[in-house]
Order: C-alpha cells, then sequence, then structure tokens
C-alpha cells in the first residue's frame, strides 16, 4: 500500500491527523491545478477546501485500482474548478489565456523545474510531465490544455480557435498517444 | 461506428472532451468493450497527471487550518456502503407488478393483442422500476430531509437527498400547477454560495407531484428553496422563494 493510500484510510476512520499529511502532500498541487482553472485565489482557496472535505467524506469510497490518490484528488479539484467558473459565468483562465492567444500555453518548464517541493520523486515526475507536454508539437498541446484546463469539449475548443472538428479531434487524439508514450517511456 | 472509430474516443473521453451525445453513446460501448475500457483507463492515468504541469503558486498559509477546520464539521462517510435497510419496498412492488400484470393481462386478453399487451407489460415494468428506484433513492440510510414549508400555511413539500446516488427526490402537496408561461424551479443553496438550480416541476390540478432529480457533481446543500420562474428555468433565481427548508442529515 502507498503512504497516500494508508493516509486515505485513516481518513476513512476519521483521523485527522492523516487529512492534515495528505495536505502537505497534494495541497501545493492542487491548489496550482485550481488556480490555473478558476483564476482567482480567493475561488482556489474555496476549491481545495472542498476538494480536502470531499476526499475526507469520501475516502472510505477510494478505489486504489481507479488511479493514484494524487489523480483522485485532481479529478475532484479539477471538477470543482471548473464547476466554480461557471457557476460564476466566467470563463477559465486556460481560456481567457488561448483566446488572447498569448503566451504558449498552462505548462511553463520553467516555473516547473524551479518549484520546490518536499517530495524529490514527485517533483520528478512534475519535470518529466511538463517536459513530455512541451514536447508536443504547439497545436496538440493547446487542445490538450483546453480541455484540461479549460473543460471545453472538442466541439468547443474547435468553435473557439476557429479550426475544423476533425482537425482538432485528430490533435487531441494523436498528442494523448504521443504523451502516453513519454510518459511510458520515463516510467510514469 | 466500427471498433476503431470506438478506439478513438478514448483519448477525448479521458481527457473529459466529448460533446454530451458523443459521450453518453461512448458510456454505452464501454459498458461492452473491455478493449475500449483498457484503453480510456491508459488515457485517464496520463490526463491524471497533467493536474502536475499547472505553474506553482504558494498557497496561502492559512489553507491548511481551513481544510482541516472544515471537515471538523462533517464526520467521514464510513466504510460500510448502506444497502436499503427492508426489503418491503421490493415485496410491495414485486406484489403490485404481479397485480398490474394481471389486470393489463385480463384487459388485454380479450382484445388478443398480443403487441399491444407487451406494450403494457413495458409500460408497467418501467413505472415500477422508476418507483422503486424512487423508494430505494428515499429509504437508503444517509439520505438527507428537509420540510419545504411557506410558514406553516400550504403548499408544501418534503425533500430527500441522497448524496450517495447524487438525487434529491421531492414531494408537493397543495401547490397550483404554475401560470402559463411559468413553471416551478428547485434550488440547493450551500451556506455563503450562489443556488444552484437542482430542476424544474409544475404539478398537475392535484397539486401533488413526487419526481425526482439529479444533483450536479459535487454539490453540497445546506438549504432549499422553491421559486416560480419562467418556462424552462433561470439560472438563478428571479423571485424570493417561496417555500424553504433547511436540509437535515440523518445518519
Amino acid at each position: 500500500m502507498t503512504r497516500d493510500h494508508a493516509l486515505v484510510q485513516r481518513m476513512a476512520a476519521g483521523d485527522e491527523r492523516a487529512l492534515g499529511e495528505l495536505y502537505d502532500r497534494h495541497g501545493r498541487v492542487m491548489y496550482a491545478l485550481a488556480c490555473a482553472i478558476v483564476g482567482e485565489r480567493a475561488d482556489a482557496d474555496e476549491v481545495v477546501v472542498d476538494v480536502f472535505g470531499q476526499a475526507w467524506r469520501g475516502a472510505a469510497r477510494y478505489a486504489p485500482a481507479r488511479g493514484s490518490v494524487g489523480s483522485w484528488l485532481a479529478t475532484i479539484a479539477r471538477t470543482r474548478a471548473l464547476d466554480l467558473v461557471r457557476a460564476r459565468g466566467r470563463r477559465s483562465r486556460a481560456l481567457e489565456r488561448a483566446v488572447q492567444l498569448s503566451e504558449g500555453g498552462v505548462a511553463n518548464p520553467v516555473a516547473a523545474d524551479d518549484a520546490p517541493d518536499r517530495d524529490a520523486e514527485r517533483s520528478e515526475t512534475r519535470r518529466l510531465v511538463t517536459h513530455a507536454l512541451t514536447d508536443l508539437p504547439e497545436p496538440q498541446r493547446r487542445a490538450i490544455e483546453l480541455a484540461y484546463f479549460g473543460g471545453l469539449s472538442q466541439s468547443e475548443i474547435a468553435a473557439q480557435l476557429g479550426e475544423p472538428l476533425g482537425t482538432v479531434k485528430t490533435r487531441i487524439r494523436d498528442g494523448m498517444a504521443k504523451l502516453r508514450a513519454l510518459l511510458a517511456g520515463e516510467g510514469i | 461506428m466500427t471498433e476503431h472509430e470506438w478506439l478513438a474516443l478514448a483519448a477525448p473521453y479521458a481527457l473529459g472532451a466529448l460533446d454530451g451525445k458523443e459521450r453518453a453513446a461512448f458510456e454505452d460501448h464501454l459498458a461492452g468493450c473491455e478493449q475500449c475500457r483498457v484503453e480510456v483507463e491508459s488515457f485517464r492515468k496520463v490526463a491524471g497527471q497533467l493536474a502536475l504541469v499547472a505553474p506553482a503558486v504558494e498557497p496561502a498559509p492559512g489553507l491548511r487550518d481551513r481544510v482541516i477546520a472544515d471537515v471538523r464539521r462533517v464526520r467521514p462517510l464510513a466504510s460500510r456502503i448502506p444497502r436499503p435497510a427492508s426489503r418491503l419496498p421490493w415485496l410491495a412492488a414485486a406484489a403490485a407488478l404481479v397485480l398490474a400484470l394481471g389486470a393489463a393481462y385480463g384487459y388485454w386478453r380479450e382484445r388478443s393483442d398480443r403487441l399491444a399487451l407487451e406494450q403494457a407489460v413495458l409500460l408497467v415494468r418501467d413505472s415500477l422500476a422508476a418507483r422503486d428506484s424512487l423508494l430505494s433513492a428515499v429509504l437508503a440510510p444517509g439520505v438527507g430531509t428537509a420540510n419545504l414549508a411557506a410558514t406553516g400555511k400550504p403548499p408544501s413539500a418534503r425533500l430527500f437527498w441522497n448524496p450517495a446516488r447524487r438525487v434529491v427526490v421531492i414531494a408537493v402537496y397543495d401547490l397550483p400547477p404554475a401560470p402559463a408561461g411559468r413553471t416551478y424551479q428547485l434550488w440547493g443553496i450551500a451556506t455563503g454560495k450562489a443556488p444552484v438550480s437542482l430542476g424544474v416541476f409544475n404539478p398537475g390540478p392535484s397539486g401533488r407531484l413526487t419526481t425526482a432529480m439529479i444533483v450536479p457533481a459535487e454539490l453540497l446543500f445546506q438549504v432549499t428553496a422553491v421559486t416560480e420562474e419562467p418556462a424552462g428555468g433561470s439560472p438563478q433565481p428571479t423571485q424570493t422563494p417561496f417555500l424553504l427548508g433547511e436540509v437535515r442529515r440523518s445518519e
């Protein structure tokens, strides 16, 4: 059993210290994810409180077979952040960026490399994933980021970028396949 | 669709990028296709890693305390996933099914219309399955309830909320049908947040209605309210609620 899984089991038994430790291990990533989607720090705070609240209440239902604790939390955080953005009637931060056609995208290898992390192994994973994403051709990467951080469907992405739907579908499919191969090559 | 075309949907599905209809069709397909399920799982892992690329932002130092303080308000859901406590609803449903089938058969036999009989059987089965599902949603342990009242006078309503199944069942009493072009809308309100629509409903001339609605993913609410809105409902209430109630959790 992983350290994370053990923490989640202790949470299911009502152990608040386990929750604190889970926050110490994942709070920063969840906060960064929330910020990337909602933009406002106050909203990101709210998302993070909700994520760990939900993890606390749902700890007994966590199924390791369906993925790591980190991706479980990330799924909750992404859903919650996108819900919040929609409830506010706003656009996600990722979408704002895409519309402005400003900087390259969400992934920022410099920031990721610089990010201190108490867990060296996770920090290494983050570096590898960021580099895998930045290795993709720009249009593929942008489509994937708009789907993940922007919460857009393929047809919404096509409309947003003014590209044919078939092109967007191909980019997502090819980009994800390439990402999978790159990450598998790194043993992730 | 060919198997190859289905397989191509696995990546966008794992990324949450399929449109509603396409997603529903793919989920149907997934139920019976091991190959696609494996493909989806592998892409889910990839999507799960994307969270890591979000640029690092230092959380406020007080956030950890807020997280802990927040959960002190609620106990974790224990691992015993509750089952319906009683078999009675099933027995009642089974008895009703036998009676209903008998009645349907008696009625239709004389007309020796096999097709119509089968049709009737299906209808009865559907309506019983729907009722059964309502009953089990309402009777499960851990269901929150709220009495919605307008200062003790009619109309009134009772709400049952089954968080595990993300379903609310609302039963309304003495509520006349909404005026032409209007509808009633049910809201879930989390403390300090904007109301979230749970759905619209409209009772018949009897003034009574029991209906189920899907609760949006991750929504937890403490207060529930009903307003009258333009047909089709509103994104946010346009009126002061005429029915209001607080949710109580039964553990």
